[in-house]
């Protein structure tokens, strides 16, 4: 109930009228889920899950996607005029509600998961209020499952030393990783993606391959600190990160990447269409909705739709033309191939328009730009410098299991280093975690 | 080892990383160090600077025209553009536990009481330099930047709470003209292209105010004068000259009015706090401010060395006492 209540007021304290869309959702799949449950006629069952995806789904296309349906899709093809978009503009002035694709996809997962008997309903709707929104992956994740969390949010948790040891250390790694390395980051960033005319190739390249590690480290180390005040509560969330620009392909990038979103998409839509046991035409329309519908899902931009699409066709060529045994040797190409694809399709997730991204992209090739003058700290380069190759060292592991197999002088020394270094190397510009956006 | 590597890190911070993020991020921290121990301190934004577009017969600064009539005493400025007494506040917080310093000018703005300059967007920066005038550990310092322990509007943020103030802010001239923006609203030069109409406006946005307590900058202004009154400091406010000519030919004398009875609204709150103010509010000619499509306290050498002489006489004054 405490829980809750603080779960509601975290999320309330941002805009309260919010509140009304987790409770929506909450009474809607509560409902559902119970009805699904009980009724034996699969078509019953699939009224009750349709009134779930249409709830959640419909929940989401209005406050994310209806903007940019109206001005991108209808005013763009002539089906609107301006004046109907302007009127429609006035008309729902509002913010997009923090979190709601995290929220609507993990209730979703819910009554799924109900629908095909995997989990048995929850009685009580407090209970299930809590899982949907409990507040350290509210906002941003990771995307958990009921089975995965329920037994654990619904225990008696007893103060342990060891879950604050964990989850304390965990929440200062995170700090770490967003506090120093994003927020360092982020305003050379801004810079370049600004500048795109203004500036020379290399520093183009650099603010490519900059965004790549800002996003990692931003979105990372928001997973970690949202981990980290799960666990001081008595509660394992699920890794959301494991290095995913060591990966050798597309395909284990998404197996390393946002993992929590990637399993939802494969459990909840890649395998209910037919998963791999399709034929090859429909396989590969089925991966590249996949990866278009993830691309969407980030954001009402067609952006984020070719991103999605150019994972989707760099998975679909790896897939079919390039052995997974090849010799070691060949590791090397294959990780920059990889890491081609993953950087060049950064450059559309971060930038607001199509013709910027194909700028960028022109400019960064062949660009005439005089350069510019980037605001770079000198100890930005080393900070990101320690984050890189401590992700290299926790490619197989975690930061918790990694420091818990050190002797407490060492534990200590790191725990010294990471407060150090945020207390007086954290960046200074105002910078929110970028997937509060989504 | 792990408290000795800790302690080698704290030692090596404020000489390496601090001080290269005070150099880009709080200047006048170093200033302080280096002038902690002047006899005089002179507190200023732009308006000590000469133009940079007019050629001047002696290009010095305002306080080095002070100076001139104190040749025995060492005379320091800081000048900061855009700074106000809510910065210079900050500052004489570090002269009060860490200087020698006893006599400070601190220059009044009259424009720095207005919601443009009140909620101007350059107040983050200033506010976040603030951070480090204060007398913590410099670990502490720099955290409490990161952690925006400031005023850390955005922009947005600011320009919405400046457009209210403009709005609701009542203006004693007659109605419709009594809020700074139904005064922009009427027809006064023609449209809003033409160049006098749009320099009126900005008379009316800078000097379109009421003072009274709840004024944020006159509250720092009280700050300053308690705290010289609890150290016994010499202390002087420099209410500088405004361009009232312009104001009166652009926008009217009922404005010049509303500008005079601030000035001696400030005059007497002051005074009465054992603060004298120097006002010069009329006391530099039109053709002496530089700057002729904004209102800015931005003097050619002819009138910096007006206010400079009234802030002389009035110092030595003080420093007989």
């Amino acid at each position: 109930m405490l829980l809750l209540a603080a779960s509601y007021f975290f999320y309330g304290f941002w805009k309260i009228e919010y509140l009304s869309l987790i409770i929506i959702s909450t009474t809607v799949d509560y409902f559902a889920a119970r009805y699904i449950h009980e009724q034996s006629s699969q078509l019953k069952k699939r009224i009750g899950l349709g009134v779930s995806l249409l709830t959640n789904l419909g929940l989401l296309a209005f406050f994310k996607y209806s903007g940019w349906f109206m001005e991108d899709v209808l005013f763009e093809t002539s089906v609107i005029d301006s004046e109907t978009l302007n009127s429609f503009n006035s008309f729902w002035d509002f913010a997009l509600p923090v979190g709601i694709s995290f929220y609507t996809f993990q209730t979703l997962g819910y009554t799924i998961d109900i629908y095909h008997g995997r989990v048995e309903p929850e009685r009580n709707p407090l209970k299930f209020a809590l899982f949907v929104s409990y507040f350290p992956q509210l906002v941003a994740g990771p995307i958990e499952r009921f089975s995965h969390l329920h037994k654990q949010l619904f225990q008696d948790v007893k103060f342990d030393y060891r879950n604050l040891q964990k989850g304390g250390r965990t929440i200062l790694y995170g700090l770490f990783i967003k506090m120093c390395v994003a927020d360092n980051v982020s305003p050379i960033v801004d810079q370049i993606f600004a500048n795109v005319e203004g500036a020379r190739s290399l520093q183009l390249i650099i603010g490519m391959l900059l965004f790549g590690l800002q996003i990692y480290s931003d979105f990372h180390g928001y997973s970690l600190i949202a981990i980290g005040s799960a666990r001081i509560l008595g509660v394992e969330l699920m890794d959301n990160f494991r290095a995913p620009y060591l990966s050798t392909s597309i395909r284990e990038f998404w197996s390393r990447w946002h993992i929590s979103l990637s399993t939802w998409f494969r459990d909840y839509l890649y395998i209910p269409m037919g998963g791999s046991k399709v034929g090859r035409t429909k396989l590969m329309i089925n991966i590249l909705v996949v990866f278009l519908v993830s691309g969407l899902w980030h954001g009402a931009n067609w952006t984020f739709v070719i991103w999605g699409a150019m994972h989707g066709l760099a998975y679909l060529l790896e897939r079919w033309f390039i052995s997974r045994d090849t010799a070691r040797w060949l590791d090397l190409f294959k990780w920059g191939s990889t890491m081609l694809i993953v950087f060049v399709a950064w450059i559309f997730f971060r930038s607001p328009s199509l013709t910027h991204a194909s700028l960028y992209i022109t400019e960064m090739i062949g660009g005439e730009g005089t350069g510019i003058d980037l605001d770079w700290e000198p100890y930005v380069a080393s900070i990101a410098g320690i984050f890189i190759l401590s992700d290299i060292r926790l490619r197989n592991t975690s930061f918790d299991q990694w420091i818990d197999e050190r002797s407490v002088y060492a534990r200590w020394t790191v725990y010294g280093l990471l407060l150090f270094f945020i207390l007086g190397f954290a960046g200074t510009v105002r910078h929110p975690f970028i997937y509060f956006q989504f | 080892m792990t408290v000795g590597l800790l302690a080698l890190l704290l030692w090596l911070y404020p000489e390496g990383a601090y001080l290269h993020f005070v150099e880009g991020h709080a200047d006048q921290y170093l200033q302080f160090q280096k002038v902690k121990d002047c006899d005089v301190i002179y507190f200023s934004a732009s308006s000590n600077f000469p133009s940079e577009f007019v050629e001047e017969q002696d290009p010095r600064k305002l306080s080095q025209f002070i100076a001139d009539d104190f040749p025995n005493l060492r005379f320091e400025a800081f000048n900061k553009p855009a700074s106000h007494a809510g910065v210079f506040a900050h500052l004489l917080e570090m002269f009060r536990k860490d200087g020698d310093a006893k006599t400070f000018i601190v220059t009044m703005n009259l424009r720095s009481f207005g919601s443009d300059w009140v909620y101007s967007e350059l107040e983050t920066p200033l506010n976040q330099a603030a951070v480090c005038y204060n007398h913590r550990p410099n670990l502490i310092n720099r955290a409490l930047v990161s952690l925006r322990a400031y005023d850390d509007l955005s922009t947005e943020e600011r320009v919405a709470l400046r457009t209210q103030a403009w709005d609701s802010d009542p203006l004693p001239f007659p109605s419709p003209m009594n809020t700074v923006t139904s005064w922009c609203a009427v027809e006064k030069w023609g449209d809003w292209r033409n160049p006098k109409r749009q320099l009126a406006d900005q008379f009316i946005k800078q000097y379109g105010f009421v003072l009274n307590e709840q004024n944020p900058r006159v509250q720092d202004f009280d700050k300053i004068a308690k705290m010289a009154q609890e150290e016994g400091w010499t202390m002087v406010f420099n209410l500088l000259a405004e361009n009232t000519q312009k104001a009166d030919s652009l926008v009217g004398s009922e404005l010049v009015g509303l500008m005079n009875d601030n000035a001696d609204w400030l005059d007497e709150r002051y005074e009465n706090m054992g603060i004298p103010v120097i006002n010069s509010l009329n006391a530099v000619d039109s053709k002496h401010f530089t700057d002729k499509d904004f209102p800015t306290e931005h003097y050619d050498d002819v009138g910096r060395k007006i206010i400079a002489k009234r802030v002389a006489v009035a110092l030595k004054k003080e420093l007989a006492k």
